[in-house]
């Protein structure tokens, strides 16, 4: 290649397109080749080149691979906004896919796999299924992530293919690089999918363990998180992964040796051994600060995790304070980590060090460093009694310096300390009056206020300094507002002279008349009612000894800290938050659900929901932004309010509905209320793939609303059209939506009886026979604690309406048996024994059924037919 | 894992961006200039390397000037995230030759081609430049490297990394000289960045040396090989005390290293034996090692600094250094700064008689004074003096400075004033005293001699002298 390519960006003129189709159409390679470099060049810059989509395809065939990447990026790029033309590639690419070149074979999977349209999707199957067991290890090792990307866009595709067991087999591969990659692609579908899909057992574990050794430095990363999921069986296996994972902490790279700690500070916990733990903490530690020698933001991460792992195991790294010393250039971002990891490693046998280096971090430039740094001072005076004295000499020190935030946070801190020790180090109030013209900042203020109030019989002026505060009362904020007030009452009940009781007046008139803060004329009103009611109650109650207080600035909850360290090397052990606070992408099963709803929102609706389902519909996130909102289904389903179905609002809109079934046909039987201002038309609804396969047997039919009005509508539907796959639930998302207002999302349940069929009347031979073939492991029972049987009779027609037959009754002892039968399409009978006493709350029902997945739905249904 | 990768220039421009899995809402590279540059209510703070923004987790790190980000939605290892942006930029320079803006936008091609093999569906798959060259059919188009800053000591604060780009190499491993032939040869650099804190009194409180020993090979065939360092070198500290008594251990000679790590070619067989490291060099810029000393070792410079009182709005600050190593050596430019207290008005300068190379500034807006010497006056034990005389404002500041002056003066001058710092390079200079003692390249050929280059250089890391 010659020239530069920067040449690409330089004709912007008129016409541009119509030259590029030209060049693109050129009969000489060369020329064709430069020609869709500048197509590549105006796509980077963001112009419009979607129109030379057939052009750029013609392009494909090409044995030149420079040519060929160029053909596919662009592709990948404009596929999704020309759907139709797309269909033009797959020739090619299914050519591609079986070419002698396995780099070209690679190309084809990995660039069908990112273009994201349907028609193409279709044809990614076969070339996925014959690479995922290719020759070549470049190729099945694409191959492998190209199943997580189809997974993507098509969960279901991926489960009906087999491709995740093909990808479990890979990780027996030959190729560390392929098993590595078959890891990271398990452990991405796992992350979407509620189902158990991806479980390490023993035998993957030494696959892994091996594959380790051999893998890049990225590939180790995959498996050492995979691996870090994993619950070693007992304490010997413990010991083994910790042994085999040990010598990874020697690697250059930071992230390998990150994950390598996580596992290891994990399996740890198993492990009884204290020899053996005082040596893994030995072994952990210079890797550890050999951390901190890397780049700035790998210092950062490091120090975030350090933080975690010291509040853990505080021994690993005891005697290495010296290295978490702030150097000078370190970035401010990295200084504060290591102040506040200082803090925790501070100990009476390294307090002067450390009280020296904050000494000097206190007068360096940076401001939030400084305070920090003098708070630091504060909090090792409140963590180690022994070193109180020193750390507080330092503070007086620094508060000479009379840098005016130097001494504001000083005082800040000396407040804490006195609460700590009290009535131990008063004797430095006086200095810390000098400083009182100076303080500007709330806190400081308040905390001034409050070392007054506090100790204000050991001061003869206390009264004086006060008042020289209360001038600005009604200017303060809130918080000194509130310690002038307390602090004045403290005043007035240590010295109940006439100065002190002038102010209390001034202070109660000032904090309840004029004032506007409830918090400030609240507290106000509790003195004063105290103060005239019983002064000797109001020094119980406001001089009161207080609690203890310990330095727990910063540390965290010891689950909170559980959940963190499982957590290490992750963005969580970061922030210092658990995954699920900042992750958004949630779990649902099967995960295609969630997919086509947020498919369903962008493509608009189809008249014809039933279709409009199935059609699978990945297509639609060829939208221009790929931001779709996602709805959240509840972990479990909300209980079904009895016979209202399910609320939702839309603004003061209301949707009740509910499935129903009726001469045995079943109805969604959906009402809306208009609360809108607006007329509403143009209703349409869908529904996602469910276990029952329940669909909409026709478009949803409701008259345009005024406002205020109401309507009802019966929608036929149909089941067992779209069975979505998974365990069976009774989950049910619905979509509704209109011209005027935005879709609405809702979670409704599918009640089983809708199901159960008029057929469903046993003999009483048949119902013996049918009971006796069954096998015992297929029989089941529940007590509804809450259902109660007044009458049989009631009952049994009441269970009947609802094609729940009765075929005999028995009499046990006070309690009546009644055996009954149900059946649900497909020919699944439910053969049922009901246990009661009349009119004692308590029902058990056991039913044996062939398919027993669906038991747990039968309950919840006989539940709420029998409440 | 990873959505998009993106560099963006100073001024925030889309130099490179690579959507891989179209989950993150339009604008990310939008949204994180904005937050970088107005981190903390447009301070002049620095915003951290991971973030996260409405659901969006950016990562990013500074390289040559530009910015290296990646975003995603999941709970990821930001560290694998932070290595591989790193690990990028040295790919890319592999290939350009040079790491800039001009060099990228030139040949966007190719890091397209890259970043496809590097990435796939988020993942990183290759970051090694040997492996990469079978997948890579773009050829670099050149920029001219001399128009280029030269990459000094400063430049390499500014990038904020340790791996320093060999010094001069700015050649691409994949690009042929215009020759037509590849010149054959190796480059070997022991690079090591000290940190020292002395206290007031001139006694070391903290040293440390972070070392790196970083291979270029432009050698055909890959071939394999040797590397001998010290034979006496040993690794990890006796005893867990953070106390040690070298003099007793092993005859004072010898170096040990808290920790090491090496690179994933280097085989560490005959290591334990003779301290030999065995490696096939990919191609490409790598660490074969980094070590970490905490050893005691004499530091090149002795930094001495007065302030003192001169007059109710004088002070007189004395700076001195010693260089403290042989004669033979000469350090590079060298700048020692010292923060003033704020209240500075004025600062005049005076050096030792004939003093050449040298020159003097009070920056104003930063509050401090420099001193830069230039390259040839900083021989092997020399000694350099700068007097200067501070005046401090009267006027301006209120009574309790004036006062705290009169009262305080001694103390608080060192308090607000310092500490010294010095920023200086190295060149043939080891402070550590690990050497590389042979390089041996197993090609067997008598005529088959490739260049050799086995460097040191010591840089200051924080350097630090108190007051």
């Amino acid at each position: 290649m010659s020239g530069h390519d920067s040449k690409y960006f330089s004709t912007t003129k008129k016409g541009e397109i119509p030259e590029l189709k030209e060049e693109l159409n050129s009969q000489y390679k060369d020329k064709r080749k430069d020609a869709v470099k500048k197509v590549i060049a105006a796509m980077t810059v963001g112009k419009d080149v979607s129109s030379l989509f057939t052009d750029v395809v013609n392009c494909m065939q090409t044995e030149n691979l420079e040519l060929k990447k160029l053909v596919y990026l662009y592709l990948i790029n404009y596929a999704k906004s020309q759907p139709d033309l797309a269909i033009l590639a797959v020739n090619t690419f299914v050519k591609d896919s079986q070419d002698p070149n396995p780099l070209i074979r690679a190309l084809a999977v990995r660039t069908m796999g990112c273009i994201r349209v349907d028609k193409i999707t279709e044809y990614l199957c076969d070339p996925l299924q014959r690479c995922l067991k290719d020759d070549d290890p470049y190729v099945r090792k694409t191959a492998a992530i190209c199943v997580a990307k189809l997974y993507d866009i098509n969960a279901e595709l991926v489960e009906d293919r087999g491709f995740l067991e093909a990808l479990k087999d890979l990780i027996s591969d030959n190729n560390p690089m392929v098993v590595a990659n078959a890891v990271a692609a398990l452990a991405e579908i796992q992350d979407s999918s509620a189902r158990p899909i991806f479980e390490i057992t023993s035998h993957t574990l030494s696959k892994l363990l091996t594959a380790l050794n051999e893998c890049t430095e990225w590939g180790q990363v995959f498996i050492l998180d995979s691996l870090s999921k994993y619950k070693a069986a007992d304490v010997r296996e413990a010991e083994n992964i910790v042994e085999r994972v040990t010598p990874r902490l020697q690697h250059a790279n930071c992230a390998v040796v990150l994950s390598a700690v996580k596992i290891i500070l994990l399996q740890m916990e198993l492990i009884t051994s204290t020899d053996v733990v005082r040596n893994l903490c030995k072994k952990m530690a210079p890797p550890l600060v050999t951390l901190l020698s890397a780049e700035p933001e790998i210092q950062y991460v490091a120090l975030r995790n350090i933080n975690l792992i010291v509040q853990k195991r505080p021994t690993i790294l005891a005697h290495e304070i010296k290295v978490f010393f702030c150097k000078y250039n370190d970035p401010i971002y990295v200084k504060m980590e290591k102040l506040e990891i200082m803090i925790k490693l501070a100990s009476d046998r390294n307090i002067d060090q450390v009280l020296l280096e904050f000494k000097e971090y206190a007068t360096e430039v940076d401001v939030d460093f400084v305070r920090k740094a003098v708070r630091a001072i504060g909090r090792c005076a409140i963590k180690l009694e022994r070193a109180a004295e020193r750390c507080i000499s330092v503070l007086l020190e620094l508060i000479k310096i009379k840098v005016n935030y130097v001494v504001q946070e000083a005082i800040i801190v000396i407040k804490d300390i006195f609460r700590r020790y009290p009535n131990t180090y008063e004797s430095i109030i006086a200095t810390l009056c000098e400083s009182l013209d100076t303080l500007d900042e709330p806190e400081a203020k308040a905390s001034m206020i409050w070392i007054i109030g506090e100790y204000a019989e050991r001061i003869d002026n206390a009264d004086e300094l006060l008042e020289s505060f209360l001038e600005t009362f009604p200017e303060e904020p809130a918080l000194v507002q509130l310690q002038l007030l307390t602090a004045t009452v403290k005043l007035f009940l240590k010295k109940p002279t006439e100065g002190p009781q002038q102010m209390i007046q001034a202070v109660l008139n000032n904090a309840t008349v004029e004032t506007d803060n409830p918090d400030l004329r609240d507290r106000a009103y509790i003195y004063w009612r105290l103060l005239s009611t019983d002064p000797e109650a109001a020094k119980d109650v406001v001089l009161a000894e207080k609690p203890v207080i310990s330095d727990d600035s910063n540390q965290l909850d010891s689950s909170l800290l559980d959940d963190l360290l499982a957590n290490i090397s992750t963005l969580s052990s970061v922030y210092h938050k658990p995954p699920e606070a900042f992750v958004s992408r949630v779990k649902t099963a099967p995960r295609a659900d969630d997919e086509e709803f947020a498919d369903a929102a962008e493509t608009g609706y189809s008249e014809s929901p039933s279709q409009g389902v199935d059609g699978a519909s990945p297509s639609s996130s060829a939208g221009t932004s790929s931001h779709v909102p996602v709805m959240q289904p509840p972990a479990t389903p909300a209980p079904m309010p009895d016979l209202l179905g399910d609320l939702m609002g839309m603004d003061n809109s209301i949707i009740s509905a509910q499935l129903v079934r009726r001469d045995g046909q079943i109805f969604y039987d959906i009402s809306f209320d208009n609360g809108t201002q607006a007329v509403l038309d143009g209703f349409m609804i869908q529904f996602n793939k469910n276990t029952f396969g329940v669909a909409a047997g026709g478009p949803l039919q409701v008259p345009p609303m005024q406002p205020g009005a109401s309507a009802r509508s019966l929608l036929p539907m149909v089941a067992f059209q779209n069975i979505s796959p998974g365990a069976p639930n009774s989950l049910l998302q619905v979509a509704v939506k209109n011209n005027q207002q935005p879709v609405w999302y809702f979670n409704d349940k599918i009640p089983m009886h809708v199901f159960f069929g008029e057929d469903g009347k046993m003999e009483r031979t048949s119902f013996l026979e049918a009971w006796k073939s069954l096998p015992d492991d297929n029989e089941f029972s529940k007590e509804f604690a809450a259902s109660v049987i007044s009458s049989i009779d009631a009952t049994i027609e009441h269970l009947a309406a609802s094609n729940v037959f009765f075929i005999a009754k028995r009499k046990n002892a006070n309690k009546d048996v009644l055996y009954m039968s149900a059946k649900i399409p497909r020919g699944i009978p439910f053969l049922i024994e009901l246990t009661a006493a009349v009119g004692v709350p308590g029902v058990k029902c056991a039913v044996k059924t062939p398919n027993k997945e669906m038991v747990a739905l039968f309950f919840e249904a006989m539940e709420s037919l029998l409440k | 894992m990873i959505s998009q990768f993106f560099v963006l220039s100073q001024r925030g421009d889309h130099i490179v961006f690579r959507d891989y899995r179209g989950e993150v809402p339009k604008g990310s590279a939008e949204i994180f200039f904005r937050k970088v540059k107005f981190w903390n209510d447009d301070e002049a703070e620095e915003a951290p390397p991971v973030f996260n923004v409405d659901g969006v987790n950016y990562i990013h790190v500074k390289v040559a000037g530009l910015f290296f980000v990646v975003t995603t939605m999941v709970n990821v290892s930001p560290s694998l995230l932070l290595e591989l942006l790193q690990r990028i930029a040295r790919v890319t320079k592999d290939y350009l030759g040079v790491l800039n803006e001009d060099s990228l936008r030139k040949n966007f091609i190719l890091v397209y081609e890259l970043l496809d093999e590097v990435i796939d569906f988020g993942y990183p798959q290759t970051t090694s430049t040997e492996v990469l060259k079978s997948y890579i059919f773009n050829e670099p188009i050149m920029v001219d490297a001399g128009r280029l800053p030269p990459l000094g000591p400063a430049a390499m604060f500014m990038q904020g990394s340790k791996r320093m780009p060999g010094t001069a190499v700015t050649k691409s491993v994949v690009a042929t000289e215009p020759g037509g032939k590849k010149r054959e040869e190796i480059f070997v650099d022991i690079i090591e960045r000290i940190s020292v804190t002395f206290s007031s009194s001139g006694y070391i409180l903290t040293s440390e040396i972070d070392g790196t020993i970083q291979m270029k090979s432009y050698l055909t065939g890959n071939p394999e090989i040797r590397l001998a360092l010290n034979e006496d070198l040993s690794i990890g500290r006796t005893g867990s005390s953070s106390t040690y008594d070298y003099r007793s251990s092993s005859g004072g000679g010898a170096v040990i290293l808290d920790d090491c790590n090496f690179h994933e070619s280097v085989h560490l067989d005959s290591f334990d034996i003779d301290r030999t490291l065995h490696l096939i060099p990919p191609d490409g810029e790598f660490a074969v090692m980094n070590y970490r000393i905490t050893q005691e070792f004499k530091p090149p410079f002795r930094v001495t600094s007065l302030i003192e009182e001169a007059g109710s709005c004088k002070a007189e600050v004395t700076l001195k250094i010693r260089a403290d190593f042989s004669a033979n050596v000469t350090a590079n430019t060298i700048i020692v700064q010292m923060p003033v207290p704020s209240y500075t008005m004025r600062a005049s300068f005076e050096l030792e008689a004939g003093a050449v190379g040298q020159n003097t500034d009070f920056k104003e807006g930063s509050r401090r004074i420099e001193w830069n010497l230039k390259k040839a006056c900083i021989v092997g034990g020399s000694e350099h003096t700068l007097r200067a005389k501070l005046t401090f404002s009267q006027e301006s500041h209120g009574i309790i400075l004036i006062e705290a002056l009169l009262v305080y003066a001694p103390r608080n001058l060192t308090k607000e004033a310092g500490p010294v710092n010095m920023n200086f390079t190295i060149p043939m200079y080891n402070s550590s005293k690990l050497q590389v003692r042979y390089l041996q390249i197993a090609k067997k050929s008598k005529t088959y001699n490739p260049y050799r280059w086995v460097r040191y250089v010591t840089q200051a890391n924080s350097y630090v002298a108190r007051l």
